[in-house]
């Protein structure tokens, strides 16, 4: 397997990111840590004959606790006393994507913007070409449910769910100018795992902000997987907890890797607030939001187990929450 | 560095491997880091047909194309080969058919990858696809298109097995217990780290040199020869490092055949260098099997008879099928006593990448389908599993119903030491319910009687050595150290009996223009063959040297004996001479030293129909536990330690031979928790290294390692086979140990973790209780 060739650009600024972006209108992809575009481009899957690196972009750059550059490295963030105190559904997160030599490489923006997955998708070209290619790259026609409108694509980023728990926002920079969005409306809800994002053309996601509100021990990120690393998420549930430790006012919880965007889900939570959080209130939640999940057959665990283990990982990361919130766990 | 129990000065001990430095520092040569001026790029078009007929194929505008050298097709190079040489049926490229959604159709070679891989895609071929047979059930009877002309009768069944032996059907009649199981295997490939990769390069004296990474150097200068059509002692094959193989390098391979073609054709030299998943299309793997067995047992649990049968999925070629059919069942005869026995198995060409041999070959399966059988067993019968083993073991200086000749085995001391060393009788059935223990006992051969020559009457293994006036000892011989530490060896065994120090010897790498022949590196024949071949030209060396001191010092050579690096008067130590002037004295006469040893294996075996199969000079034996952990809510498991007791003779190097014990424990993991070619139809799935799930270093248990193995009669020093044999206990112990935890079977392997959760589910449905869930 080979890169085929294409044009690098390395803009030292937001400003002339943009402009090029304006410029290559259609054809080019941007290029973070590249653990995730430079595979697929080696797969030829969707190939774009530029690509804009955000490696020099400044605004892009930095760390601070409650707001992360894009371009931030997963290793940089995986140790960090002060992250892992305040936001731990994040550190756990970030210790869970890939390998050490991917998180060296991989950025917390790209995680974010991770293209979906799929058996029918993620293959090299002479494969999908033998297949007769699918609705995602160069064909008409999806595999996992064989129609020709809608593609199933598993969105399996790491960060998502964790940090939309969280209730965390995004800057987003475009040709109109910045704007901030929550992290689960950057994706788009009426899309598919084709049409997976709410980003505009051009659009950069400049930085994470973590909430001040959100800061505290209450939170946690769970990841089912065959294997302890390297292996994308199958389910991964990131629940977080404020308020009063015994009986938290806030519960959010959110889900990835299941279906074609991470999914927050409020009102099945809502109930859980006021309320102690125990194994039952724990379960009831659970049940009904592995009720409203669909998982389908593109990743290596079957979808009805994945569905049933909604519940038992939705239940868990609950209550490794409320124990991180009553100081009974770290 | 020789252990106290060792009475020699290197064997015995623990050898670092003499390579080690070179490959952790990077300087080791692999086939890919070597060049040649001019160097071509090599690549294949893949069939995008499981099964089709050729109609044509086109190649005109691949060949226009600025910077292609050549391409190459099918009908140039026609000849089949194999490595078996009765089931010759594979070309280096389709001819006519192609047999599998990655069957090779065309070869080219350019002067760089992209203009290789845009020729590819000029190549128009046209075909007309037939029926695909994905289920080897299927093609146990008449197919309309069968895959190759020689499957039997108008099916797809490239080989059958019928053997009895003894009256199964009494033995049934007569047994107080009975167990029947099915054992549901998916193909696992070997995964190695080094893909596969060739150069080969024609130069105008009329001589082909190939290098690649290869187990068996040998069959590879054979199938050369028959499909190019060179006389053998025009083609030189070169063995640089390997990076691992565990059979996936041991068949001639077709783009090993298709590069050598495409140097013959540019006179330039090519490199194919195969990605990953050209390494899974490749495959040549476990089968795909499906075991059915009965076993039979008397009131104490005394084993009476197996009734086996198996379907076992062969994929587009033969390889090493014939064997494998073969090895299935009689992989079976150990390390018990059965004293009836019937096999019928059928190996099914399907089309999918083919299966071959890979670690533990044809006797993984088996082994794993007879321990789960028995552990099933002393559960009926309630007797201790280690008890039920030891009742039937084999004894020493025996023979199987087969006619295999058991000399040395210390399986009761395997399971004497698993059984104290991990607290078996303590935590069995006593652990909380999600904890387990478990028992799985192996057998494995220690190198083939029987190999795969075409020439039988030539030894299996021969070493020719050369000591020169610098000291150095100059080592050659064509056995293939693919990481398991046989340069080591040779080189140790060397060394002890010469007593020098082992910095001396030179392994010399392996370049058929000098190595003599020995048939590589598969069936665990190395150290067996290998270090009694090298100790007999070591010894024959000593004698010129023992010669020459007795010259210096007086004394007959009979009453000399070997110290380190030195040759002194037994009874008067203090005489005697250096090494070196030893040495030097002998060369007087004749310039520098020459020895030659060689071993071939002794008479053995019955006579009926396949008898030779599963003979071997030496049998290894294994007794592992298992402790693992389950989520019963999940499925997820984990193998917290394994205790390995295994019998591997006397182990000449103990840091390689835990290293393949640790290793085979990893390897068997993986077969048993999560690797398995996952097919749609006979489209593979996962063919890369993240979807194939080979286990991770957090998924390995603590291994602890109990070589327990006495003198084995023939092996060089007392050794035998470690290097397959410790597989095959893996997958049993885990699984008995799964039912020790949650009181469920698994029969269907891998046992990933829905497995797991839905066979706990459905005990709890049928009313089943286990350990208070």
């Amino acid at each position: 397997m080979h890169l085929d060739p294409f044009e690098l650009h390395e803009p030292t600024s937001l400003q002339d990111a943009l402009g090029l972006a304006r410029e290559l209108a259609g054809r080019f992809d941007y290029l973070a840590g590249g653990t995730d575009l430079l595979p697929n481009y080696k797969m030829h899957l969707n190939l774009r004959p530029n690509l804009i690196s955000l490696e020099r972009v400044r605004e892009l750059q930095g760390f601070d606790g409650h707001r992360i550059g894009a371009m931030t490295r997963l290793a940089d963030i995986e140790t960090h006393a002060e992250l892992r105190s305040a936001y731990p559904a994040l550190a756990d997160a970030v210790a869970e994507v890939a390998t050490p030599l991917v998180r060296a490489s991989g950025t917390v923006g790209g995680n974010l913007l991770l293209e979906t997955r799929c058996f029918f998708f993620n293959q090299t070209f002479p494969w999908r070409q033998a297949l007769g290619f699918c609705l995602k790259a160069d064909g008409d026609r999806c595999h996992v449910v064989p129609q020709k409108e809608r593609c199933y694509a598993t969105f399996s980023g790491d960060l998502a769910p964790a940090l939309a728990a969280l209730e965390a926002e995004v800057e987003v920079a475009g040709p109109e100018g910045s704007r901030r969005v929550s992290v689960e409306r950057l994706y788009d809800a009426a899309g598919d795992g084709i049409r997976r994002l709410s980003l505009g053309p051009g659009e950069i996601v400049v930085a994470v902000h973590l909430p001040a509100h959100s800061a505290g021990p209450g939170s946690a990120y769970t990841k089912l997987r065959v294997r302890p690393s390297f292996d994308f998420p199958e389910l991964g549930v990131g629940a977080a907890l404020r308020g009063d430790p015994n009986t938290p006012e806030v519960v959010r919880l959110a889900l990835g890797g299941l279906e074609t965007y991470p999914r927050r889900f409020d009102a099945e939570t809502g109930p859980l607030a006021g309320a102690p959080l125990d194994a039952a209130s724990a379960r009831a939640v659970a049940e009904a939001i592995t009720r409203k999940v669909r998982p389908v057959h593109n990743t290596f665990l079957p979808p009805d187990y994945r569905r049933r283990m909604t519940e038992v990982f939705v239940r868990r990361t609950l209550l490794r929450a409320q124990d991180r919130l009553a100081g009974r766990a770290t | 560095m020789a252990s106290e129990a060792s009475p020699y000065r290197l064997l015995g001990g623990r050898i670092p491997y003499i390579e080690g430095p070179l490959k952790v520092s990077g300087r080791a040569e692999y086939t890919d880091d070597l060049t040649r001026p001019n160097l071509l790029v090599g690549r294949l078009l893949r069939s995008p047909w499981p099964h089709a007929r050729i109609r044509s194929i086109s190649v005109e505008a691949a060949r226009k194309l600025p910077g292609v050298a050549a391409v190459l097709t099918g009908e140039k190079y026609p000849t089949p080969f194999g490595v078996l040489p009765i089931t010759r049926d594979e070309t280096a490229i389709a001819v006519g058919k192609t047999r599998y959604l990655g069957d090779i159709l065309a070869g080219v070679a350019a002067t760089d990858e992209l203009t290789a891989e845009r020729a590819l895609a000029l190549i128009e071929v046209d075909a007309e696809p037939l029926p695909e047979y994905a289920d080897p059930q299927v093609g146990l009877g008449p197919v309309p298109e069968p895959i190759h002309a020689r499957g039997l009768n108008g099916s797809n069944i490239q080989k059958e097995v019928h053997q009895h032996f003894g009256d199964v059907d009494a033995a049934f009649a007569e047994a107080a217990h009975t167990v029947r199981v099915r054992g549901n295997f998916a193909g696992v490939t070997h995964g190695f780290t080094e893909p596969l990769v060739t150069i080969a390069e024609a130069t105008p004296d009329g001589r082909l040199t190939v290098w690649s990474a290869t187990q068996v150097p040998h069959y590879l200068h054979r199938a050369l020869s028959e499909v190019l059509g060179l006389p053998m002692h025009r083609i030189r094959v070169i063995k640089p490092e390997v990076g691992g193989g565990f059979g996936g390098k041991s068949d001639p391979l077709p783009h090993e055949i298709v590069c050598a073609a495409l140097a013959l054709e540019t006179g330039r030299p090519v490199k194919m260098l195969l990605d990953r998943e050209d390494v899974f299309l490749t495959n040549h793997g476990r089968h795909p099997t499906q075991n059915d067995l009965r076993v039979a047992a008397d009131a104490d649990g005394k084993l009476l008879a197996y009734d086996l049968s198996a379907v076992i999925d062969g994929g587009a070629w033969s390889s090493f099928g014939t064997v494998t059919t073969y090895y299935n069942g009689v992989l079976a005869m150990g390390p018990y006593a059965v004293p009836n026995f019937r096999y019928h198995g059928r190996r099914v060409y399907t089309n999918k990448p083919p299966s071959g041999a890979m670690r533990a070959h044809g006797g993984t399966n088996v082994r794993y389908t007879i321990e789960t059988a028995l552990d099933e067993l002393s559960e009926q019968l309630g007797i201790n599993p280690f008890d039920l083993r030891a009742r039937n073991a084999l004894a020493p200086n025996s023979t199987t119903i087969t006619q295999f000749r058991i000399t040395s085995t210390s399986f009761l001391a395997c399971l004497k030491a698993a059984r104290e060393r991990s607290g078996f009788d303590q935590k069995y059935r006593n652990l909380p319910f999600g904890e387990g223990i478990g028992l799985g006992c192996g057998f494995y051969i220690s190198g083939s009687n029987s190999p795969i020559h075409f020439t039988p009457k030539m030894p299996q293994c021969t070493v020719h050595l050369k000591a020169d006036m610098d000291g150095g000892i100059a080592v050659h011989c064509m056995q293939a150290d693919i990481g398991q530490g046989s340069n080591t060896l040779l080189a140790a065994i060397v060394a002890e009996v010469l007593g020098v120090d082992l910095e001396r010897v030179h392994v010399v790498p392996v370049d058929s223009d000098v190595s003599p022949v020995d048939i590589g590196s598969y069936s665990s024949r190395v150290t067996f063959m290998m270090g009694n071949a090298a100790r007999q030209a070591a010894g024959r060396l000593l004698e010129q040297l023992l010669r020459a001191a007795h010259e210096l010092t007086g004394y007959p050579a009979a009453q000399l004996r070997v110290g380190y690096e030195r040759y002194e008067v037994a009874h008067r130590p203090e005489v005697g001479v250096g090494y070196l002037e030893a040495l030097h004295k002998a060369m007087e006469k004749e310039g520098a030293l020459q020895a030659t040893g060689a071993y071939t294996s002794p008479p053995m075996g019955g006579s009926h129909k396949g008898a030779r199969a599963g003979t071997a000079p030496a049998y290894s034996f294994a007794a592992y536990v298992a402790l693992v952990s389950v989520d019963a809510e999940t499925g997820f498991y984990s193998v917290a330690k394994v205790w390995a007791a295994f019998d591997c003779g006397r182990a000449l190097n103990r840091l390689a031979v835990e290293g393949q014990i640790e290793g085979s424990v990893h390897m068997g993991l993986g077969q048993f928790m999560g690797e398995s070619m996952n097919y749609r139809g006979t489209r593979l799935l996962n063919p890369s290294l993240l979807e194939y799930k080979i286990p991770t270093p957090q998924q390995m248990p603590e291994v602890e390692v109990l070589l327990v193995g006495a003198d084995d009669p023939e092996g060089p020093f007392g050794a035998k086979e470690a290097g397959e044999g410790p597989l095959v206990a893996t997958l049993p112990a885990v699984g008995n140990a799964l039912y020790d935890a949650v009181g469920v079977r698994f029969y269907d392997l891998p046992v990933t973790p829905d497995k797991v959760y839905r066979g706990i589910e459905r005990r709890r449905q049928s009313g089943g209780h286990w350990k208070g869930d």
